[in-house]
């Protein structure tokens, strides 16, 4: 016999299946929402529904938005010919951070991941092709991460899009800011004097 | 506690917790060992990209009492699979390396063989030929984990095979002669089981040079897949993907 009631359990059980959340949070989750008062649970219940009701991938980009297309690619001040290529829609907040980049995103909800059988098919390419194939785009940025998957998937990408007065380029690795040269490991501080710049 | 310093293949990493991984690493000094890299996720700093699978690093780590996972202090790269291009088809190659070690080898059973045979392989992979260090890793991981039967002989009736037709079925061991095959049978070539034979006496190196083209004993990967397969019991998820191609 459970030592809650019906709901409760419930609960727990559903909030256990979200992502590094365990039993023991789960339960104090579960006895926090107890606890709110009845218009915070609603506003938490309401916003998980609204999620799942009003959210959906934009048709150019991928991105997640509520409309389509998304605000990045409806922009009239952004470079709508500078297409930056990500693996999940959360990279883009992290390339927003920097302020700096004004182009626009692609978005492949994804990488190449052989040992869990993920090849190319399995990623939101072909609206991409598309893009470049309709003239509207200068360069794609590639910015997978550094990773032996982000990589393939790089590689794969910069075959599939060689296009007469395309540019093609991918991010730089390296030493990370504010580090110290004597603690990169060695295949970082390869990557970092490959992608050495003229001053 | 210890701390214990051994070489080491990284064959998979799964995020645990927030800021954690999960490692498992194939060490020379005590075989396949799981260990957890704390904030790994976070801090890059300790271990940069030395938990990168299929990296060869000198790996320091310590068990705990009675815990299973042990705690990975930190790692120093050998040699990374970044280091040379990585194109699809060496992506899978790379995972199916991963796969077949972390499938095949029991925790903590050293094995030296195999370890000098995964730095072969590696090392094979590091330029643009694909087929024949697959080849040679599934023929030798074959052999090593004593599963490979003898490839000159009928199972069935013992007349030997050599400069005759051979055939496997999938659910059977070894070959047979064409009196023998059942239903349903695939045939290996006379070519492959001549290579096989020689790629069982000398080193992966001596192969390397001449072309290898994807169709070069194929028959005889297929029937190393079926037999590594039927005795793990499942499917191995990059074998499919060689076979799917696309590269
Ligand atoms: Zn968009
Ligand atoms: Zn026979």
């Amino acid at each position: 016999m459970s030592r809650f009631a019906e709901p409760m359990v419930r609960l727990i059980d559903e909030l256990k299946k979200l992502p590094g959340i365990g039993g023991k949070t789960a339960q104090r989750l579960a006895f926090h929402i107890l606890r709110t008062n009845d218009d915070d649970a609603e506003a938490l219940a309401a916003a998980v529904r609204d999620v799942k009701a009003n959210l959906r991938l934009c048709s150019i980009c991928n991105n997640i938005t509520d409309i389509d297309p998304c605000v990045y690619c409806i922009s009239a001040t952004r470079n709508q010919r500078l297409v930056c290529v990500v693996e999940e829609p959360t990279n883009i907040a992290a390339i927003e951070k920097t302020q700096h980049f004004n182009g626009v995103y692609h978005v492949l909800h994804g990488s190449i991941s052989p040992l869990h059988g993920i090849g190319p098919e399995q990623l939101r390419i072909s609206n991409l092709l598309r893009r470049v194939d309709d003239g509207q785009v200068d360069e794609v940025i590639l910015a997978t991460n550094p990773t032996v998957e982000g990589e393939a998937t790089a590689t794969y990408l910069s075959g599939q899009l060689r296009r007469a007065g395309l540019r093609v380029t991918r991010i730089a690795m390296g030493i990370p800011v504010g580090s110290d040269i004597e603690y990169a490991d060695e295949i970082t501080m390869l990557k970092s004097i490959e992608g050495r710049r003229e001053l | 506690m210890v701390l214990k310093e051994s070489e080491a293949i990284v064959l998979r990493t799964y995020p645990l917790r927030e800021a954690d991984l999960l490692v498992t690493l194939f060490t020379r000094a005590e075989g396949k060992v799981d260990g957890v890299a704390r904030s790994a996720k976070k801090s890059r700093r300790r271990f940069g990209g030395a938990l990168e699978p299929l990296t060869y690093v000198r790996a320091h780590y310590e068990d705990r009492e009675r815990r299973e996972l042990a705690r990975l202090d930190s790692c120093e790269v050998l040699e990374s699979p970044l280091a040379s291009e990585v194109t699809y088809a060496r992506a899978v190659a790379l995972a199916h390396v991963a796969e077949l070690l972390d499938e095949l080898l029991p925790d903590r059973e050293p094995n030296d063989a195999v370890f000098r045979l995964a730095l072969a392989v590696l090392s094979g992979l590091r330029g643009p030929d694909l087929w024949l260090p697959i080849t040679y890793l599934e023929l030798w991981m074959t052999r090593l984990m004593g599963y490979l039967p003898e490839l000159s002989e009928c199972m069935t009736c013992g007349r030997t095979l050599n400069g005759s037709r051979a055939f496997y079925h999938a659910l059977a061991d070894g070959l047979v002669c064409i009196d023998d095959k059942r239903l349903a049978s695939s045939e290996i070539s006379a070519e492959s089981r001549v290579l096989a034979a020689r790629m069982l006496r000398a080193p992966l190196e001596s192969f390397a040079g001449a072309p290898w083209p994807e169709a070069q004993a194929a028959d005889l990967r297929k029937f190393l897949i079926q037999t590594l397969q039927r005795h793990i019991e499942k499917k191995l998820v990059t074998a499919g993907m060689l076979e799917k191609g696309g590269f």
